[in-house]
């Protein structure tokens, strides 16, 4: 007997021990990735870095016009995949459930959301780029759109089979139609999951470089022209850190620096948002 | 019928019907003997029937208790309900029968002593027999759950009071022949009720087996009587 | 003896008017057939209980009732089941104005994700339009008429969700009665309360009794004992006895009621 559980003790600290191993590498490695980040961009950052536009190799300057790119694309993108995402999610939780379409859905839902990003901005590139002969921002924002329609329709879909049952045959027996039933009923139940996937959304469309370095590639000076290329936060810094120049280099890291916060940020609201719902 | 899915359940009914026909026996006994010791004119086996009754009402005691405790711990309906309510009911009806034939006891041993009219007490020991008969027929009754043992029991009821009828005209008979018989006739006359008693609790309890097993009451009204002594004594 | 244990005996059959009559009823989950014939009637202002081992038929007879089945591809109803006369089984029914008149309440309290003020006035805004102080009223006196006003009154604009069990419970009956309906079907709502809360939703369930027809389904019978004056025991999908509750509950005319509800079901 205490043989058995002293064989059994040591068997489960061997495995603590690896799952402590483990979790400690992970940190370790997010906690040298903030490091370098801190210790490359801090430096760098200053008030003209929000204020000032991208500058020629040699000359000082901010990323005025690659934030202000990223959050116009990002917006536009959310704007376009958002409201797909939750319609197309909305249909397979509450309409479609456990019918086949909703089924083929999923099936393509799921791989669109392991797509690599890269052949999303290629095919971007072929229906949008090529046809109107240049680089667009409206480009960009389409392929973001179609990375968010994936993470959206997935956390909807799941949020809202989360809902009770219960709960819709509850204001189903109030005599509540359908529609009201899930606008008044199934949306509010699920509103926190609903916020939270939509910040996840953002927080991965707006790190993403690939796509836009097909469709709305760069754009050195201020521009909010939609039909224009646009610069953008991530390409920016693809762009600089690859680049000889030492402020370039310097103002990539800042960038990087920024982008983090920015998505450490958006990841800190989902969480505390989703908690809430939660503890309810 | 099938066992209860609780099988403490079936231990608890069993309980009460066992300590029923350990009652029943015991009530058996205490009237045989009560009459033996009014016949043999035994002080000591009337003694013996008066003590007895103690064990009596013990028991009933304890049946009305385990009853109350199967009702609060199990909440039995329908004939489980009909069962444990018409145990106390019958427990009731037993521990009466003991009283009357410690009443008969008691009576056996103060006359003991008086002049004895041997004849006289014929009557009496028909009406023992008889009564000593429905209270075996509707322990049986009972014991088998016969509704129809039940009824056949509460109609014989009549017989039993035509025949205290009889008795109490042959006892009135003695009296008006011979003055010094009075006191030991009038003796009678009460255990010729005692006896008549022990038929109407036999009756009550054919009525409550009939209730337990087909959830209907016999018709009271229509109980057929025979005619009533009582109206005289 | 079974006079002097009724405590409240029901109006005798015929003076009862029968608000719903369920005739020849089958009813299917895709092949398989849940309910088979049933037959019975819901008085007017009497509480019916419909008790039954798991699986009897008796919560799919409840659903029947409002036509919730209706949610879910794949059930079906045949027979007739009239409601003031009218057969609600017709296909061309209006589903939601069935169940503003046939309100049901369910075996967890499901209270809306809004305040308690907004549970209650949400069903109310669906049929009509009312100013604020009309709305307070109907709310207050919904609320009220589910005993629980004096317990919310300080916090109608906490949600519904920060309520003990037993209030959720109720805030789901009075949002039931906020819609005046006229039947309340209530699927063992008091299964996942404690024995106080019980005792208030089945003291509630009396009282509802005056002005609404209730149809309850319960696995507990002295649940059913207590609150009905009507029981149908039901198995295997089929009708096995219905009847007064006393009757039942001390004197079943049938085999498998008594076996059922002594416990001796195998």
């Amino acid at each position: 007997m205490s043989a058995l559980q002293a064989a059994r003790k040591t068997r489960s600290a061997i495995a603590m021990g690896l799952c402590y191993a483990s979790a400690g590498v992970g940190l370790l490695a997010l906690a040298l990735i903030l490091a370098a980040l801190v210790w490359n961009g801090f430096s760098g950052l200053a008030p003209r870095v929000f204020t000032e536009m991208t500058p020629p190799p040699g000359a000082a300057g901010g990323l005025l016009n690659a934030m202000v790119g990223s959050l116009i694309m990002t917006f536009f993108g959310v704007l376009i995949g958002a409201p797909l995402g939750l319609f197309a999610g909305t249909y397979m939780a509450e309409y479609g459930r456990g019918s086949k379409l909703t089924m083929v859905v999923r099936f393509i839902n799921d791989v669109l959301l392991s797509a690599p990003s890269i052949v999303i901005g290629l095919f971007v590139y072929e229906i949008t780029v090529v046809p109107m002969g240049h680089f667009s921002a409206m480009a960009g924002a389409v392929s973001l759109a179609l990375l968010v329609v994936p993470v959206v329709v997935r956390t909807t879909e799941d949020m809202l089979n989360l809902v009770p049952g219960s709960l819709r045959e509850a204001a189903t027996a109030l005599g509540l139609p359908r529609s009201l039933v899930i606008r008044h009923v199934a949306y509010k139940a699920a509103r926190a999951g609903l916020i939270t996937g939509l910040l996840l959304a953002v927080a991965r469309v707006s790190g993403e470089t690939a796509p836009l370095l097909f469709t709305a590639l760069n754009n050195q000076f201020w521009s909010v022209n939609l039909n224009a290329p646009m610069a953008s936060l991530p390409v920016v810094i693809f762009q600089f850190a690859l680049s000889p120049y030492k402020e370039w280099q310097t103002l990539a890291w800042v960038g990087a620096l920024v982008i983090t916060a920015a998505v450490l940020a958006l990841s800190i609201a989902a969480r505390v948002l989703g908690a809430q719902r939660t503890s309810q | 019928m099938v066992d209860h899915t609780v099988r403490s359940f079936d231990a608890d009914l069993e309980t009460l019907d066992r300590h029923i026909s350990e009652m029943g026996g015991i009530a058996e006994k205490m009237l045989s003997d009560a009459m033996d010791a009014l016949a043999t004119m035994n002080i000591e086996l009337a003694q013996k029937v008066i003590e007895t009754d103690l064990r009596m009402d013990a028991l009933q005691r304890t049946v009305e208790d385990l009853a109350v405790r199967t009702i609060a711990r199990r909440q039995p309906v329908a004939i489980d309900l009909r069962d444990t309510v018409g145990v106390i009911r019958i427990s009731a009806d037993l521990e009466r029968i003991g009283d009357q034939a410690k009443n008969i006891a008691k009576r056996a041993a103060k006359i003991a002593g008086e002049a004895r009219l041997p004849r006289a007490i014929v009557g009496l020991k028909s009406m023992h027999d008889m009564a000593a008969n429905q209270l075996k027929d509707v322990l049986d009754a009972f014991a088998q759950r016969d509704p129809d043992a039940a009824k056949a029991v509460w109609r014989r009821d009549a017989e039993l009071d035509a025949l205290e009828d009889a008795v109490f005209r042959d006892l009135l008979t003695f009296m008006m022949e011979d003055p010094r018989n009075i006191t030991f006739c009038t003796h009678l006359l009460f255990c010729a009720k005692n006896l008549e008693r022990v038929g109407d609790h036999a009756t009550n309890i054919a009525e409550t087996v009939y209730y337990i097993v087909t959830a209907q009451n016999l018709p009271g009204e229509e109980r057929p009587r025979g005619y009533d002594a009582t109206a005289l004594a | 003896m079974t006079q002097a244990m009724t405590q409240e005996a029901p109006a005798s059959r015929d003076k009862l008017s029968e608000k719903m009559s369920v005739r020849n009823l089958d009813f299917y989950y895709g092949d398989h057939k849940a309910l088979k014939s049933v037959n019975m009637k819901f008085y007017a202002n009497q509480v019916t209980a419909l008790i039954g081992p798991s699986g009897c038929g008796k919560s799919t007879l409840l659903r029947v009732l409002n036509r919730m089945y209706d949610l879910y591809p794949g059930q079906r109803a045949e027979g007739e089941v009239l409601l003031d006369g009218e057969n609600i089984l017709d296909p061309k029914l209006d589903l939601n104005a069935l169940r503003a008149r046939v309100g049901m309440v369910f075996q967890k309290p499901t209270p809306f994700p809004m305040s308690i003020y907004d549970n209650i006035a949400f069903g109310i805004r669906l049929y009509e339009k009312l100013g604020k102080a009309d709305m307070d009223e109907r709310v207050e006196k919904a609320l009220r008429g589910a005993a629980i006003w004096e317990e919310v009154k300080d916090k109608l604009n906490a949600s519904g969700l920060s309520l003990s069990g037993g209030q959720q419970q109720r805030l789901c009956i009075a949002r039931t009665v906020a819609i005046q309906p006229e039947v309340i079907l209530f699927d063992e709502p008091a299964s996942a309360l404690d024995p106080i809360s019980t005792a208030k939703v089945e003291e509630l369930i009396d009282e509802l009794r005056r002005d609404y027809t209730i149809a309850i389904v319960t696995h507990n019978m002295q649940q059913a004992v207590r609150v009905s004056q009507y029981t149908a025991f039901m198995y295997l999908g089929e009708m096995a006895e219905f009847g007064e509750t006393d009757q039942i509950f001390t004197a079943p005319k049938e085999r498998r009621t008594q076996d059922y509800i002594t416990g001796r079901f195998g």
